[in-house]
């Protein structure tokens, strides 16, 4: 337990954390290294989830091979939800940095390093590109069917979709990779000297040049900026490039401008949702008490609860808009993903990514406690599971054969149950996202050391008419 | 964030009273000026009404043009006032401080200008008398049988908007009371038993200064959900039409929305500059507000951009032969590819590469230019959204046509700025546009806090 003191009065009891930066490096360098037991068993149990998920994947291609979309749905599905979380979680903190939000100090490493987890997402999605159907019509201009199919690229440029898809991911894991190794630098840098192994070989080949001059800190705060700009728009792109391949175009007739959004906006929830959940535990069971005030999931809360009501506000203008409208095609889209055949999942998807979150996070004690939001950040990841079900199990069994030619969905197709090889994956795909992301926090502190020291010189206790209260440096 | 010197009470209640306890020369003239147009705008009002509809530019199929693109527009720049005042109150954006009184004021004038286009539209503005009230012996509307479909969205609006125009005032109303108080010891006669009836009885003992806190942020809160509804209901007017191609799309509402805060910001972004120069409240209007401001349009700005694409590659993503014909009208026939170029160019481009330099930011001539810039440019999105669209609504090519305003459209238009300028400046003269009593507040809490050899501004905060 680190040396530090924790303040607030009344209901504001602890609130704020105020952390000796002395004994701080040491103290998250014994935690990085130490290997407790609960947490060499979440390795093993997530390492075992993820061989089942290779044993799940690798009978899905023994019984099915690549030429079909329709029985890779739940593999598509879980690329899904891992890809929205960890491609969003360092664009909470881009943002957060942005808006010069102290809060955000205690959560910025834990949002970072879901970079690592988007590895895992890129070599998920290399089979997923032999999945799409092509472009072009095979068997020519039928009646009624179209010669190129409704895509976002029309015509089809060079090697669209699949390798734009593919470079879209890779470059954002790239970015997302640039990103933590930046913001990590000054923290390895400070622990070069003192660790050894593989962790002292990876600090001092990452960190070798870092002496902490005016001139680097600039260099970074800088470069921090510009590719956090760089990722949000990369982000956007690819989310929407994602959302169109992988879902829109494979249900005839779903055009829908909305759609790229709403699945931005889940993203960016569950990733506040993870981060939260990982902050919970690491108050309550890593040790961290000291460093992480119940400020910051106060504050996260608050984002939470207002990415909750633009999630249900953007689902209530698309669904207001195919319903008012009446046409046959919007009808059956609404009837295949909300009404009828995933009614079951829409509900447990509305339920835990709007209802149960927003019951939660309108109560400011629940704000205020450690576990509200923590408890509202498991709905939202569970609500986003359902969404990734609906929506791409939807799309990749919404057509049989040439059926995606045509440009509405002339039927409302029946839902498809997963099979075990489907259980497989989905279980193995979370474990394997898991276990990645233990491994990643014995590599690198989960606090950012530096971000955390620098809150501590921005915030201070001091007196005011009769109270105690903060006061919160802003330089600029 | 804090600049500028420490300011006193007395100093504060001095200087931002200045627009109602004097009256400076160029009030009259400015006045003067903006009252002759407004004159000019009744009189075309006049002619159009004593003369038919025939005498604007609308046709068939354009049957909405410069009016319902004024409406829109002006229910946008309505939502600084919520967007300044409650979203950033609610996130404890020092700021925010003297934003927030001139934004809700123009909230409630543009709200009110909005409401009056739909009206003139009409061409026969006293029937809204008919849908209102059951009057058996007029032999329209309800005495015939014919009732307004409660069921359209053209109903949902003006439910929507009035609300929204309700809540706006008491928003307003209930962040004066302090200021009303200050006013009612500092005027004689009939201002002080006015000023004195507004306040309520305003002592500012600890009790009163709790419930209005409270209710300040109650309605803060409450009014978010108008404020979004609002804009929304305004787009679905038009996507709800599934007739018309180009409208019917799932992302009108937040495209709005957004457009709506772009344009609205702006907008008080360039009040709060005129205000700095009329009544020289350096000390209150500084340059770290309008950057800011700024910072605040860029993310803005830029989320509208990816709205606008997503609307326009979603456009064309169907194929369809009757939507892309809109397209077409809108990106490839002159002058319509033109304005739409300059509409990109001014709503975006333009400000946002302004707005990335500070010194640029900070630059009060460059930055009114910018603000200017984006509601031209936002103005000319609504006028590109709602005539290609009419235009090319048909689907036999010898039913598409054009659109070419009046004269009596633009003088009307042109009203309407000088309407919501007038107002504003009227206003001046009744109550401070910087909230004195937020100032204070601000000036309490801030601090200084020493780190090494720099000194960094600070504020307390309770939570």
């Amino acid at each position: 337990m680190a040396a530090s003191e924790a303040k607030g009065h009344g209901h504001h009891s602890g609130m704020w954390v105020f952390p000796d930066a002395a004994v701080m490096s040491e103290d998250l360098s014994v935690k990085t290294r130490s290997m407790p037991q609960a947490f060499t068993m979440a390795l093993v149990v997530t390492g075992v989830l993820f061989i089942i998920g290779i044993v799940g994947f690798v009978a899905r291609a023994a019984d099915d091979g690549f030429d079909e979309i329709a029985p890779w749905g739940y593999y598509m599905a879980v690329f899904s939800m891992i890809f929205m979380i960890s491609s969003a979680a360092p664009l909470v903190v881009v943002a957060f940095r942005f808006t010069k939000s102290h809060w955000r100090r205690p959560l910025s490493r834990v949002a970072e390093l879901f970079s690592i987890v988007g590895i895992l997402n890129l070599l998920m999605f290399i089979p997923l590109m032999f999945l799409l159907p092509d472009l072009a019509n095979p068997g020519g201009v039928v009646e009624g069917q179209l010669e190129v199919r409704r895509t976002i690229w029309f015509e089809g440029p060079i090697g669209s979709p699949h390798a734009w898809d593919l470079l879209g991911v890779a470059f954002l894991t790239i970015t997302s990779l640039a990103i933590l190794w930046l913001s990590a630098v000054p923290d390895m840098a400070e622990s070069r000297g003192s660790t050894t192994g593989f962790r002292g070989w990876v600090y001092n080949r990452l960190a070798g040049h870092w002496y902490g001059t005016k001139r680097q800190w600039n260099s970074q705060k800088a470069g921090l900026a510009l590719l956090g700009a760089f990722y949000f728009m990369t982000l956007i792109f690819v989310h929407f490039v994602i959302s169109s391949d992988y879902a829109q175009s494979l249900i005839p007739g779903w055009k829908d401008s909305i759609f790229p959004v709403i699945y931005s906006v889940t993203s960016l929830q569950m990733a506040l949702g993870a981060i939260l959940v990982i902050l919970f535990i690491m108050r309550r069971w890593g040790g961290y008490e000291g460093y992480i005030g119940k400020s910051a999931f106060w504050a996260a809360s608050k984002v939470l609860l207002g990415v909750t009501l633009l999630w249900v506000y953007h689902l209530f203008a698309f669904f207001i808009t195919f319903w008012y409208g009446r046409l046959e095609v919007e009808q059956n889209i609404i009837k295949y993903l909300i009404s009828e055949s995933y009614s079951i999942i829409f509900l447990l998807n509305l339920v835990f990514s709007f209802a149960a979150p927003f019951a939660l996070l309108i109560w400011n004690p629940v704000r205020r406690s450690a576990w509200g939001p923590a408890l509202a950040g498991l709905f939202v990841i569970f609500g986003g599971l359902m969404f990734s079900i609906r929506i791409f199990v939807g799309a990749a069994n919404a057509t049989e054969g040439s059926e995606i030619y045509t440009s509405i969905l002339e039927h409302v197709p029946p839902p498809v149950y997963p099979d075990v090889w489907d259980v497989f994956m989905v279980l193995g795909g979370l474990g394997a996202a898991i276990f990645v992301y233990l491994a990643s926090t014995k590599l690198l502190p989960l606090l950012s050391l530096w971000e955390v020291k620098e809150g501590a010189l921005y915030q201070r206790w001091g007196r005011f008419m009769r109270g105690e209260y903060l006061i919160l440096g802003k330089p600029e | 964030m804090q600049e500028g010197t420490a300011l006193q009470s007395r100093q504060i209640n001095r200087e931002l009273l200045v627009s109602i306890l004097n009256s400076p020369k160029w009030f009259w003239t400015a006045l003067a000026i903006l009252g002759f147009i407004v004159l000019a705008a009744m009189s075309a009002a006049g002619f159009m009404i004593n003369q038919g509809m025939g005498v604007t530019g609308l046709n068939r199929p354009v049957m909405w043009g410069f009016f319902i693109t004024n409406f829109v527009f002006w229910i946008g720049i309505s939502h600084a006032g919520v967007m300044l005042s409650a979203i950033l109150r609610l996130s404890k954006a020092e700021w925010r401080r003297p934003a927030t009184r001139a934004a809700e004021i123009l909230t409630v004038f543009s709200l009110m200008t909005a409401m009056m286009m739909p009206l003139v539209h009409t061409g026969r503005p006293w029937r809204l008398v008919y849908w209102i009230y059951t009057m058996p012996f007029i032999p329209y509307d309800y005495a015939r049988g014919i009732w307004p479909n409660v069921r359209s969205p053209l109903v949902w609006d003006p439910s929507a908007v009035y609300t929204y125009l309700t809540s706006s005032i008491l928003f307003v109303m209930v962040a004066l009371i302090p200021d009303f108080a200050v006013l009612r010891d500092r005027t004689t006669g009939l201002s002080n038993r006015i000023y004195g009836m507004l306040a309520m009885g305003w002592q500012g003992n600890p009790r009163q200064w709790k419930l209005q806190i409270i209710a300040g942020v109650l309605l803060s809160a409450l009014i978010l959900p108008v404020f979004v509804s609002v804009h929304s209901i305004v787009s679905w007017d038009f996507g709800m039409a599934v007739s018309v191609k180009s409208w019917h799309s799932t992302i009108f509402a937040p495209y709005f929305v957004v457009g709506a805060v772009h344009s609205g910001v702006s907008a008080v972004a360039f009040v709060l500059i005129i205000l700095r120069f009329a009544y020289g409240w350096q000390n209150y209007i500084r340059h770290e507000h309008i950057d800011a401001l700024a910072r605040l349009l860029i993310v803005v700005a830029t989320g509208w951009f990816y709205f606008f694409v997503m609307e326009v590659i979603f456009g064309f993503y169907g194929r369809e032969a009757d939507e892309i014909a809109v397209r077409d009208f809108q990106f490839m026939i002159s002058p319509w590819n033109i304005w739409m170029f300059i509409f990109v160019g001014l709503t975006y481009f333009l400000p946002v590469a302004i707005w990335l330099s500070r010194s640029w930011r900070r630059n009060l001539w460059i930055m009114s230019i910018a603000c200017i810039s984006v509601n031209v440019g936002m103005w000319l999105e609504r006028f590109l959204i709602i005539v290609p669209g009419l235009a090319r609504k048909q689907l036999l090519t010898f039913d598409w046509y054009t659109y070419r305003p009046s004269s009596v459209e633009w003088i009307l238009i042109g009203g309407t700025f000088a309407l919501v300028s007038m107002l504003m400046l009227l206003i001046a003269k009744v109550v401070p546009l910087i909230p004195l009593y937020d100032i204070k507040e601000g000036e309490i809490l801030r601090t200084e806090i020493r780190i090494g050899r720099v000194t960094v501004p600070a504020t307390f905060r309770e939570d």
